[in-house]
């Protein structure tokens, strides 16, 4: 699928020339470098694209579109490029749709909760203008300052709060799409209650740029809680922090967050960002309640003794902002103080059922001593979803080797529990050898056929969830 | 002083996780990978492995204003602007910069062509420049911007006048490093800056021997020329007699911090010893108990900009805020992302002028957002984007440092 020859890629462009300002076509040898990466540690692989174009519409995206089919030339949609599957890597080469000039927030509806916003629109500034009105959007991907609302989509991305509140898919009402063919579609609708025919607009949701090219998205909004606490709760054993999280969903207490780190990410934080986290302890959870302050003060005193219960040694509720920033801080510095150890750092996206936590650390945990590899496992406890996050140097062979052999019996292990590949990262490049894992032949074959009736030059993203 | 090669190792640790590309004021216009730390990363790595001529970077690594942002974000803790800067001298020992960089630094690296420069100032004060300059501003828009950019670096805000002390005289050994501006083309901060100090019973020394801080020639690579001149200053102060070195120039500020990087035996004690006596003039004169006239009817309402160097550079930002609060009649108004850098950065204004007045325009747009009259800041270079960006809307507020705010009351106050 990569471009026939060097004569067509030159038509291409003079053909892109003609929809788009020249300041938004990027050719230069060095800007098209910086664009055959995303977040991905893919090592010395070089996949570089021919031609990055910066959209300043949704026509301006269909117009690319068309030229793109008509030359049979591969497309690959970029936001902000944070991704942890090389869903930007551009495996056959092609064209780079950077949404970073589709970055507006068109309209926030106070009256029934939803916005519309561009697809390159960043997270967290949608959040902090839904927030000034009082209103909540709730997906929290790490790296939301940057992040942007058409990458969520693509790869169906959560957080920590979608334990409580669920995860990007469950926010988007509907969506605009330009078609492989280059047409402008509009599916589902404004409405949080819509059952009309297919749910198109969920099947974009996590495609990953394969099926379509998400312009803008229709998102529901929910009212702002009123206010938060988090607590920072140490255990010896991560049996009894998986006990307690069991425990407390039991007590019919649903946190916001139930966040998981491990002993080695604690001393690690406190290694790089030291806060006063205490690094003997096996495991301790980041626990947010939101809501009423009076209910969560009374869940927050609920959850200390259920946690004392399960055999916590030290629970710490945050008595102002401050110390519930530190909390915060600690958990949300994690990856940064694994990327300091070593240079590159590889982030697993296992999940299995929430009662499966333990044993799946206890894999982890196996699998790294196997092969002499340095891991922290961090995650989200309440949703049985953990980052294994591996620090590395891919330019030592070995150890790359040793990497790539302990992820997929990393894959294998979620597996036998009964879990899967990727709980919010996505499969893009890095799963798609596993998928038949976890999916049978028929399953991928109905996969292959939706993939085909959306896009059947396979312009798409290809190389991407499905290898051919 | 590191070389590019001995960066190699921070330039492949960067993870590429992209976190820079909401801290960069560059990105934010260009929307180009191309121009922010993690595509400066990944070219540099590109370049350091032989992927990508070295040569074809230097115009990309331009796009940098070098704030310092990203490294407040970056999770593996890269600083950008070192790693920038080795760049640039890597190129210029190429030949890679400009001919016209090359002049306009070459300017700055002789005290005697600042003071040529210095005196076409004066005699443009002099033929009442400034008058001509507004009347020529009314034209158009561009010419607007010029106007205020270049009568904002010439007039004269505050003139010299003794004034009495208010108290008896300190003992302090307070070197005064002026910078070019003060010395060459307008000496009002530095005219506060003594009136303030004199006032409150700190006399500043001033020598006359001071050339510039060297940042142009470090900021277009010219290494040697920075070292020079980093000697020239350093052989101006006697190190016996002296308790601080007070800048009033973020930028000046911070380049005696980093001299000692540059510097080897006996020059790099020095700096070092330096670079501990060197404080902010806000840092400084907030220690003591200023006085403060109560001379002012009218309330005014004023905000401030954080210089980079200043923030981020001398980890100096509620001083000048303390400071401000203080003076009687001066209501202190926070605009939003005051952080965020002015587009000025130096040379980069003419350089790359278009970035340069969409990142001012953004910065204008928030301090509009106040009810401020009056705008503030402690850099000579983020006048120049703070105009900039006002002129763009064509407001004309005034530009000051909180020094010389205080010292116009001073004036006031002793009926001047």
């Amino acid at each position: 699928m990569t471009v026939p020859n060097s004569i067509s890629i030159e038509e291409v462009i003079s053909e892109l020339k003609l929809v788009l300002d020249k300041k938004n076509i990027l050719t230069e040898y060095e800007e098209r470098f910086c664009y055959a990466y995303d977040a991905t540690a893919i090592g010395d692989e070089l996949y570089l694209p021919d031609v990055v174009v910066l959209p300043e519409n949704t026509e301006q995206v269909a117009q690319i579109m068309k030229i793109a089919n008509k030359y049979k030339v591969p497309v690959i949609t970029r936001g902000a490029g944070t991704n942890l599957c090389g869903g930007c890597i551009t495996l056959k080469n092609g064209i780079v749709i950077h949404t970073s000039k589709l970055n507006k927030i068109l309209s926030i509806d106070k009256e029934n909760l939803t916005c519309v916003v561009e697809a390159g629109a960043v997270v967290e500034k949608l959040q902090q203008e839904v927030e000034e009105l009082g209103l909540f959007y709730p997906p929290d991907p790490s790296n939301l300052k940057v992040s942007t609302i058409g990458g969520s989509v693509a790869l169906s991305s959560s957080g920590p709060r979608c334990f409580k509140y669920g995860g990007t898919k469950d926010y988007v009402l509907g969506l605009e799409v330009v078609t492989a063919k280059g047409e402008i579609i509009n599916v589902g609708g404004n409405t949080v209650k819509n059952v009309t025919g297919y749910n198109l607009s969920q099947l974009f949701v996590g495609s990953e740029g394969t099926l379509g090219i998400v312009t803008k998205v229709t998102l529901k909004l929910v009212p702002l809680p009123e206010s938060k606490q988090v607590m920072l709760v140490f255990f010896d054993s991560i049996d009894d922090a998986a006990m307690a999280v069991t425990d407390i969903i039991s007590h019919k207490i649903t946190p916001s967050t139930l966040d998981l780190m491990d002993q080695k990410t604690m001393d690690t934080v406190e290694q790089f960002h030291p806060t006063g986290l205490p690094t003997h302890y096996d495991a301790a959870l980041v626990i947010e309640v939101d809501g009423i302050a009076d209910t969560i003060s009374v869940q927050a005193k609920q959850i200390e003794e259920i946690c004392y219960k399960n055999n916590s040694k030290d629970v710490r509720i945050a008595k102002d902002k401050k110390e519930a920033d530190e909390i915060w801080f600690a958990r949300r510095s994690a990856f940064g103080a694994v990327a300091r150890m070593k240079p590159n750092v590889i982030t697993e996206d296992a999940v299995v059922p929430r009662d499966k936590i333990p044993q799946m650390v206890k894999a982890i945990r196996k699998i790294a001593e196997k092969y002499n590899l340095t891991v922290c496992t961090m995650g989200h406890a309440g949703d049985g979803n953990l980052h294994p996050n591996f620090s590395l140097d891919l330019r030592d062979h070995d150890e790359h080797e040793r990497l790539e052999k302990a992820v997929e019996e990393l894959f294998d292990a979620a597996i036998e529990l009964g879990g899967t590949l990727s709980g919010e990262h996505g499969i893009g490049m890095s799963k798609a050898r596993f998928m038949n894992k976890v999916a049978s032949e028929e399953v991928l074959e109905y996969m292959r056929l939706i993939k085909n009736s959306f896009d059947p030059n396979n312009i798409l993203n290809p190389g991407k969830i499905l290898i051919k | 002083m590191k070389t590019l090669q001995d960066y190699s190792e921070d330039i492949y640790k960067c993870s590429k996780c992209g976190i820079c590309l909401a801290a960069c004021p560059v990105y934010e216009e260009t929307g180009n990978e191309a121009t922010l730390s993690r595509g400066f990363f990944t070219l540099l790595h590109g370049a350091l492995n032989n992927k990508i001529p070295m040569n074809k970077l230097a115009k990309y690594l331009d796009y940098c204003t070098t704030c310092k942002a990203c490294f407040d974000f970056c999770p593996s803790g890269i600083s950008a602007e070192e790693i920038i800067l080795a760049a640039r001298s890597y190129f210029y020992e190429q030949g890679d910069v400009s001919a016209i960089k090359k002049s306009i630094v070459k300017i700055f690296n002789s005290t005697l062509m600042l003071k040529g420069l210095g005196a076409s100032a004066g005699m443009y004060r002099a033929l009442q420049g400034p008058f001509w300059m507004e009347q020529l501003g009314g034209l158009s828009s561009q010419l607007n911007l010029i106007s205020n950019i270049v009568n904002g670096q010439t007039q004269e805000y505050i003139k010299y006048k003794p004034l009495l002390r208010v108290c008896d005289k300190k003992e302090i050994n307070a070197v005064y490093f002026p910078g070019c501006i003060n010395n060459y083309f307008n000496a009002s901060v530095k005219n506060a800056a003594v009136m303030v100090c004199e006032k409150n019973g700190i006399d500043l020394h001033i020598k006359s021997g001071f050339a510039c801080c060297g940042i142009p020639a470090r900021s277009i690579g010219d290494v040697q020329s920075f070292i020079n001149l980093a000697k020239h200053n350093i052989d101006q102060i006697n190190l016996e007699k002296i308790d601080y070195l007070i800048t009033d120039c973020a930028t000046c500020g911070i380049v005696w911090d980093t001299y000692p990087e540059y510097l080897e035996g006996e020059y790099r004690e020095k700096a070092l010893l330096l670079a501990q006596k060197s404080i902010n003039i806000y840092k400084f004169l907030t220690q003591f108990d200023i006085f403060m006239p109560n001379n002012i009817e009218n309330n005014k309402i004023v905000t401030y900009h954080d210089p980079c160097h200043l923030k981020r550079g001398q980890k100096v930002n509620k001083e000048p805020r303390e400071f401000l609060s203080a003076i009687p009649g001066i209501e202190f108004e926070e605009m939003k992302d005051s952080d965020r850098c002015c587009g000025a950065s130096g040379l980069y204004f003419l350089a790359k002028s278009n970035i340069s007045q969409s990142i001012s325009k953004r910065k204008a747009e928030n301090i509009l957002n106040t009810n401020a009259s009056i705008i503030t800041t402690s850099c000579p270079s983020c006048k120049i984007g703070l105009s900039q960006g006002l002129s763009l809307y064509n407001k004309n507020l005034p530009v000051y440092q909180p020094v010389e705010l205080l010292a116009n009351n001073y004036l006031h106050s002793e009926g001047s």
